[in-house]
């Protein structure tokens, strides 16, 4: 090879290795092309590492009952913000798992809308499915009129105390209205105790203080139609959930610095004593608390007062979807069905089960059972995470950033949320 | 040999091709065909997507032409993202070479410690990048971390900060374990070049009654030019292709207080179902870094002759 070609070919390859070091990504996986069948399953989900190995006991009952073996992978830790996009890219770099659990609403409306996930009507109809599962908690799965989703847990979300913290700053009766919630956190705050452990990196974990103070402000029907676009976000009761979430902060109710906090840290820390309270769903009682060995007695529930007629608190469903592409359908709605049987919901412990029969048990866990009876009781509103897309969620966290650094007032968050939600919603 | 004699050798039945024919591509073709399946494919495709309204899912896409682009200059994010990229850049490159090259001159000896102090500086670069960001996220906790604890101990209260959870701090915050872990690199390679450089010019130049910042200035940094280039060039692309430790720290936020070029276009890409206008990203980012590289191939070449 001559002096010249060598300097050609070693030029080149330079230039194509840094030309490939930034652009990554291709389409891959054969998309469209179905799978061989074979005896194995493989499932994707995003189980804490509290509770893998019970769900893993389940599967391993029914790898024994239906003669398969099922390969459980999980992604544990950072919720919405980052288990769609792995589950995204196992579906596009290769044949992607046969079963994945996933959150309703907006996150798992991009995998029906590409035709990733199986539709399951027939399955509803052949298992009856239909008369096990909460009809409301099915709607949350159905996109478009496609069940895509078998839900099987319907999550309401609340505040969740440490006794021995309110015990300490002299509070005995979980408050009634708003006005009392913040005389509660006064008191706390006065005990030299930080009260909301609310964590703002990601966004979703201190969105759920003001998805609350939203509620408060505007009340059900507003707050519905602010999330689908109906009504303008730049309204008085908007500005005034901006102005109390500032509040909220200002007034040292959240942990300092509370927008560069992980939720994964912050969580234990609410465990561990560090802050009173935290805005949570039951699943904290079978999950963080069991695992820390304290017993569920040292911790209390309740509702967060909103101050409307009718009580309401936030929720969302989460369930399990099939691979349209899986050449192992029919053995993965199986192992559907056997999910989806009250003694395996009881015996995963879920508190928020929809199916009828596995209702928790008060001995064993009480906060769970007292809020099956909430959400008996109560109807929820659409976690904000799940009713707006990934990227209208980042944009809404953004201002929630910005006007808790006090960069933009809250009459200019609800204008730029007004540009946000109506983009999204005319687009 | 006589001249005779050469000619029959240099004159053989067969004539070799000057540059050897097909045989040294026939050698290279294993290694070329990995090279074009899982590089330049992917990275052509990339373009290709780049070109498309393609969401990252679906099976169909349109071809948009340049509208990509387009959106790109009027993106405020892509702003913001660029020049967080130039100050990581710069910080991130010569932060790390200046600390590499001190240290490496201080540990450039005989003394015993200093095999110990080679593997204490050289750690932080093979810890894993996610165990790095843990462990810096928890020292920078506003109410319990080590850092603010150490400032309130002494008595800098005021100086106290939530260092990743505001737009002020937070990308200086997340530059700081990026130079801590980058510094042993450049070191090693400093290191080597300095055992490289004859003693004799030292001896030579401590004769001629120069002194130790001269010895450095027409000595060492002479001696140290092909290091630099390497340790510059590869920082620089390593530099300006940051995600990992931006990701992991602060996601991007504050709000998009951190966002860089790579975190944008994996936000579009992977999260938000906008591969056409993530992969106009990357593209973007791939030929800056193949301009700021174009020195380090142009001095590989030059060394290959």
């Amino acid at each position: 090879m001559s002096a010249l070609h060598r300097r050609g070919f070693l030029g080149l390859s330079g230039a194509a290795a840094l030309f490939a070091a930034g652009c990554t990504g291709s389409v891959g996986g054969g998309a469209g092309q179905p799978q061989a069948p074979s005896n194995t399953l493989r499932l994707f989900t995003y189980e804490g590492d509290e509770t893998i190995d019970r769900f893993k006991g389940r599967i391993a009952e029914f790898d024994a009952e239906a003669g398969l073996t099922t390969t459980v992978d999980s992604l544990p830790g950072s919720g919405a913000a980052v288990y769609p996009d792995k589950l995204r890219t196992e579906l596009l770099g290769g044949k992607g798992p046969d079963v994945w659990r996933i959150w309703g609403g907006e996150i798992g409306r991009p995998f029906v809308t590409a035709k990733q996930a199986a539709d399951l009507a027939p399955y509803y109809d052949r298992l009856g499915w239909n008369d096990r599962i909460d009809g409301n908690a099915v709607a949350g799965m159905t996109f478009d009129g496609v069940k895509a989703g078998v839900p099987l847990n319907a999550a309401a979300l609340g505040a969740f105390y440490n006794r021995e913290l309110l015990q300490k700053a002299k509070i005995d009766s979980d408050p009634q209205s708003y006005a009392e919630l913040e005389e509660f956190n006064e008191k706390l705050v006065a005990a030299g105790i930080t009260p909301a452990g609310l964590g703002g990196k990601y966004g979703w974990h201190i969105m759920r203080l003001f998805e609350y103070l939203l509620e408060h402000t505007a009340g059900p029907e507003l707050h519905d139609q602010l999330l689908t676009g109906a009504a303008s976000w730049d309204t008085p009761e908007v500005v005034e959930a901006f102005t109390l979430f500032k509040k909220w902060q200002d007034s040292g109710w959240v942990p300092e610095g509370a927008l560069g906090l992980d939720p994964s840290d912050i969580e234990p820390a609410f465990i561990q004593g560090k802050t009173a309270y935290t805005i949570t769903g039951p699943w904290i009682e079978s999950g963080q608390i069991a695992a820390s060995g304290k017993s569920p007695d040292e911790f209390g529930t309740f509702v967060l007062p909103t101050d409307q007629d009718q009580l309401r608190f936030s929720g969302f469903v989460e369930g399990y979807m099939l691979n349209a592409r899986s050449g192992n359908l029919e053995n993965a709605a199986k192992l559907l069905d056997f999910l989806a049987r009250p003694e395996t919901q009881k015996a995963l412990q879920n508190p928020g089960a929809t199916v009828a029969g596995a209702e928790p048990d008060p001995k064993t866990h009480p906060m769970a059972a007292q809020w099956a009876e909430y959400r008996k009781e109560h109807a929820f509103y659409t976690i904000q995470d799940q009713a707006f897309p990934k990227k209208e969620a980042d944009q809404y966290f953004t201002v929630q950033s910005d006007i808790l650094q006090g960069s933009i007032s809250p009459a200019q968050a609800a204008k730029r949320m007004q540009e946000i939600v109506s983009a999204w919603a005319k687009g | 040999m006589s001249v005779a004699l050469q000619a029959r050798v240099r004159a053989p039945g067969r004539r070799r091709r000057p540059g050897g024919g097909l045989t040294p591509w026939l050698f290279a073709l294993p290694a070329l065909l990995v090279y074009v399946i899982f590089l330049v494919y992917p990275a052509l495709s990339s373009l290709w997507f780049s070109f498309t309204d393609w969401d990252g899912l679906s099976p169909d896409y349109t071809v948009v032409g340049l509208e990509n682009y387009r959106a790109l200059a009027a993106d405020p994010v892509v702003a913001t993202a660029l020049r967080n990229n130039v100050l990581w850049t710069v910080v991130t490159l010569c932060v790390p070479v200046l600390l590499g090259l001190g240290l490496a001159l201080a540990l450039n000896g005989k003394a015993r410690a200093k095999p110990i102090l080679r593997l204490i500086f050289y750690t932080p670069a093979v810890l894993p990048l996610v165990s790095i960001a843990s462990i810096w996220g928890w020292l920078y906790n506003p109410q319990y971390g080590a850092i603010n604890e150490a400032l309130r101990l002494v008595g800098l209260d005021f100086l106290a900060q939530p260092w990743l959870g505001q737009d002020s701090t937070a990308l200086g915050a997340v530059m700081v374990p990026a130079v801590w872990l980058r510094a042993g690199f450049p070191m090693l390679l400093y290191l080597a070049a300095l055992q490289g450089i004859p003693e004799e010019l030292y001896e030579a130049a401590t004769v001629d009654g120069a002194s130790r910042v001269q010895q450095f200035w027409h000595v060492t940094m002479p001696g140290l030019r092909s290091a630099h280039a390497i340790v510059i060039a590869l920082s620089l692309i390593d530099s300006f292709k940051v995600f990992d430790m931006v990701y992991a720290m602060t996601y991007g936020g504050p709000g998009t207080a951190t966002q860089v070029m790579g975190t944008w276009m994996y936000a579009n890409v992977f999260q938000y179902y906008q591969a056409g206008y993530g992969t106009a990203i990357a593209v973007v980012v791939t030929v800056a870094a193949v301009a700021v590289g174009i020195p380090y191939v142009l001095s590989q070449t030059r060394e290959a002759r």
